[in-house]
């Protein structure tokens, strides 16, 4: 691949309790990038998604097994941080979920809890994350507003303005349109054009026009495998795994 | 778009945060080993005291001896069968009241009140559950027990009935919130399926609805019941105390005397070490040990209905295996209904009407059931409603005749004097300034003991929880606690407090014992507070890069703010107005000065209600004045909690 990977994983298994949901997944992320992870449901997309962040350590009976690889570093180590891993790697939920505070406190949030005190610097990064995330325009007289009193479109775009605020080097999304009607996805979709001039985006969806439309790269995920990568057109048009192909042409899933 | 200078220091390793987070752990996680050592040190204590009596009278002659009589010469005898039987007595009586109109009452809140009226009766019925103990018991002593008298042509209405009237009273809040959160919880799909195939309203509801809430409905009969049973001052002060098993059985005036009355009336007399002192601490294994059961049962229930109602989970099975009534051939269902039928009418019908009464009642439902299988299903439907509807009104106006009784009598008895100076006289005249006093005094000390350790280890348990040992050793411990009479608890408190620390009957003493009692209150609120803040939210913050403790601090906590006040209060609220755990720890009767140290003993108000009731003769204005400040104070606490949770509950969207 002729980018620079930021992250890779290296024989991945992961269990919650006895189920296997993940399955020897070794895949290489380029940087700046968009990657999109399709697959049918349950087939281990978006657990996978949650390793690079290690969000699944919150979640009872959990086991990990192989390496996550981050800057040459495992952050799956015994002296590895998942905070400070969390700071540079940032996420974006299936289902918008902004804190019940103001939209200027959602934003500043981040930034705060990294000991950003000054509030000029905050006023700055509130005001670049929310332009960013092509949100200001619509939310600068009401600052100081709930966010739950936003559309669901507009919540999901305060949570990646909100993710833009640490300045991650990784942003991960989970299935972020989900929930969003087709006018507010072209948005979000828009907005994930213009984070891969800066970010390694990875994106998981089960909406294949969508994986083809946004992303670079391709990973096809089957029963907690990884079992096809590469070129999203590529994938697309000449996929080498015949799963892959029956997947693509709608014939199971 | 211009690319802004990165703002935040980038280490190049993943390292640690500091040992700010470390010590917070640490400090959550002493809070929760504290609680949990104090709730089996507790268990421990009691056990210690109370084995002595199994040795010393054996075991059986103790559990099933018919002759209570410790102060008995030559031969003290030790035999609890005549206190079981009062308390089960009692109990079983309360529950005959209680049941059925508490649930018409969660039935009509539930499903048939308009939204304007159901927004005046549920607050009314969890005031009902505020009023304390002892002011049922004052009620029940002055009026209710007067009125059997009268009614009954008996030379002293303390009786079986009496306790019975009273306890069912005090079990309704219970029972009718809990099954009515049960049948509000049953999906609207499943009613408007049946509603779609032309059922009634009312069919609905009896076939649809009620089933599918089973679970629920029996954990708060269930519930009820354990309150019932621990209950002590109000028992104390209507059932006439005597140790003897009613004869005939079914003699609802024959006094009796329960577990926990025993309790309060002989421990303040017994000296320590005697075998009546270790006969009462094995009267209060018993009495745990019957409590435990009872609510194991409930939260069991409980615990199956919450897993069935999951999310996504397929409701196939509508009612958990111990409920499933084995299937009867028709014929002898019809001949188990009829035994039920007669066995509840004997209960209703024999001790408010006499014979007349019993046959006019039988003649009508025999009529009722004959003509049953031809009234269409609208007449069936306005019959179940007026029905329900009356229990509902019921409900109310027992609560109304309370209150207003309290309130009428005792009102005029306020005065400037009667809140700001000390009793005189026994307290048949002057106020009650050092009572006021001292409970403010015994609330501040137990809530200041009891909200940090509490909300301490509820924040360990629900955020920083691996699901593994100590989780569920706090949690099962929180559980025995939580049902525990509040008498044992004064039990607790006398043995270990007062005798083994040598602190005397005082403030201190008081306050702790009143602190361990509401400690599994504020642990189990502010967990369920904590528990209330969705997931998403902590991972949005956890994805950010926050620690444990700033996502806990900053973004779950505040939103449960309103949830672990609202618990804090409640306790505030029980607190002051508990008689039992202080009976023996805390409280004197009259005091013309406030405690100078905490190691002085103090006036509070329900004791001194307790007192001027049942052993001041001619107290009556001062009785009543009494009540109306110890009311209104515990009324104040619950209506600002219920106030707080409906103000949030209607502002909160995730």
């Amino acid at each position: 691949m002729s980018h620079d990977t930021i992250i890779a994983t290296e024989g991945l298994n992961l269990w919650y309790g006895d189920t296997r949901a993940l399955a020897d997944v070794s895949i290489q992320v380029p940087d700046r990038k968009v990657t999109a992870l399709i697959g049918p449901s349950g087939c281990g997309k978006s657990t996978l998604i949650r390793c690079f962040n290690r969000m699944n350590d919150i979640l009872p009976g959990c086991r990990i097994e192989g390496k996550v690889i981050f800057h040459g570093e495992n952050i799956y180590d015994n002296g590895a941080d998942p905070v400070s891993l969390r700071r540079r790697i940032g996420m974006v939920f299936q289902k918008p979920n902004p804190f019940p505070k103001s939209i200027y406190e959602n934003v500043a949030y981040g930034p705060r809890i990294h000991g950003i005190r000054d509030r000029r610097i905050l006023d700055s990064i509130v005001e670049e994350s929310l332009r960013r995330a092509a949100l200001w325009d619509e939310v600068r007289d009401r600052l100081s507003r709930s966010a739950t009193s936003l559309s669901g479109g507009q919540q999901q775009r305060l949570c990646i303005a909100r993710t833009l605020a640490v300045e991650p080097e990784v942003i991960l999304m989970d299935e972020p349109c989900s929930a969003l009607d087709p006018i507010a996805t072209a948005k979000v979709e828009g907005l994930i054009d213009e984070l891969k001039k800066q970010y390694c985006v990875i994106i998981v969806t089960h909406n294949m026009q969508q994986a083809a439309r946004v992303s670079d790269y391709t990973g096809f995920m089957y029963l907690g495998r990884l079992i096809e990568f590469g070129g999203t057109t590529q994938i697309f048009e000449s996929p080498r795994d015949e799963l892959t192909e029956n997947y693509i042409t709608g014939r199971f899933g | 778009m211009t690319l802004s200078p990165r703002r935040f220091a980038k280490p190049g390793r993943l390292i640690p945060a500091g040992t700010g987070e470390t010590v917070i752990r640490v400090l959550l996680l002493s809070c929760a080993g504290l609680a949990v050592i104090t709730i089996f040190f507790i268990l421990a204590f009691l056990l210690r005291d109370g084995y002595p009596i199994f040795l010393e009278t054996g075991t059986t002659d103790f559990l099933f001896g018919t002759e209570w009589n410790p102060t008995g010469y030559p031969v003290a005898q030790f035999g609890i069968i005549p206190l079981i039987a009062g308390t089960l007595c009692v109990t079983l009586g309360a529950m005959a009241i209680a049941v059925p109109l508490g649930i018409s009452c969660a039935i009509c809140i539930a499903r048939l009140a308009p939204p304007a009226v159901r927004a005046v009766v549920k607050p009314a019925i969890e005031l009902l559950a505020g009023i304390p103990s002892v002011v049922y018991g004052f009620f029940g002593l002055i009026v209710l027990t007067d009125w059997i008298r009268a009614t009954f042509g008996v030379p002293s209405g303390e009786s079986w009935l009496a306790g019975s009237i009273i306890l069912g009273i005090m079990a309704l809040p219970t029972i009718i919130s809990v099954s009515e959160d049960a049948i509000s919880c049953v999906p609207r799909e499943f009613a408007e399926g049946s509603l779609a195939l032309g059922a009634t309203h009312w069919q609905t509801i009896a076939r649809v609805i009620v089933p599918g809430a089973l679970p629920g409905i029996s954990a708060a009969v269930i519930l009820g019941m354990g309150r019932a049973i621990g209950e002590t001052m109000a028992v104390l002060m209507v059932t006439g105390n005597a140790a003897i098993i009613p004869s005939p059985l079914w003699n609802v005036l024959s006094p009796v005397r329960t577990l926990t009355g025993t309790l309060g009336i002989e421990m303040g007399e017994v000296a320590a070490g005697t075998m009546h002192y270790h006969a009462l601490f094995g009267v209060a294994v018993v009495l745990l040990a019957i409590t435990l059961v009872v609510n194991l049962a409930a939260t069991t229930i409980i615990g199956r209905l919450r897993e069935q109602y999951a999310p996504g989970k397929m409701l196939g099975r509508a009612v958990p295996g111990i409920l499933r009534v084995p299937r009867l051939s028709p014929g002898v269902r019809e001949w188990a209904q009829k035994v039920l039928l007669v066995a509840i009418l004997s209960l209703i019908g024999l001790p408010f009407a006499g014979i007349a009464g019993y046959c006019g009642c039988a003649f009508l439902f025999s009529l009722a059931a004959l003509s049953w299988r031809r009234v269409t299903p609208r007449t069936t439907q306005k019959i179940a409603f007026f029905l329900i509807s009356a229990a509902t009104a019921a409900v109310l106006l027992i609560l109304a005749v309370i209150l207003s009784d309290i309130l009428v009598k005792g009102l005029p008895a306020l005065s400037i004097e009667f809140l700001t100076e000390p009793p005189r006289d026994l307290g048949r005249s002057g106020g009650i300034f050092p009572a006021i006093v001292g409970t403010l005094y015994l609330v501040a000390g137990a809530i200041g003991l009891a909200l940090p350790l509490g909300i301490g280890a509820a924040i360990y348990l629900s955020e920083y929880r691996t699901e593994g040992r100590l989780t569920k050793i706090v949690r099962t411990g929180t559980e025995l606690l939580n049902g525990t009479p509040s008498i044992v608890f004064g039990l607790f408190g006398f043995a270990f407090l007062v005798l083994f620390l040598k602190f005397g009957v005082s403030l201190i003493a008081g306050q702790i014992t009143l602190g361990l009692m509401i400690l599994p209150t504020v642990i189990r609120t502010t967990e369920e507070a904590l528990k209330g803040v969705p997931v998403s939210l902590r991972e949005g913050s956890l994805a950010l890069g926050a620690t444990q403790w700033q996502t806990v601090s900053r973004v779950v906590i505040p939103p449960a703010v309103p949830g672990i006040v609202t618990g804090a209060i409640l306790s505030i609220g029980r607190a002051a107005g508990e008689t039992a755990p202080i009976l023996f720890t805390a409280v004197v009767f009259s005091q013309r000065f406030l405690p100078d140290s905490p190691f002085s003993p103090v006036m509070a108000l329900p004791y001194h209600l307790y007192i001027l009731a049942t052993n001041i003769p001619g107290a009556g204005a001062n009785r009543y004045g009494t009540a109306v400040v110890l009311l209104l104070l515990v009324i104040l606490f619950y209506a600002v909690a219920i106030g707080i949770r409906t103000h949030y509950q209607k502002n909160t969207h995730w």
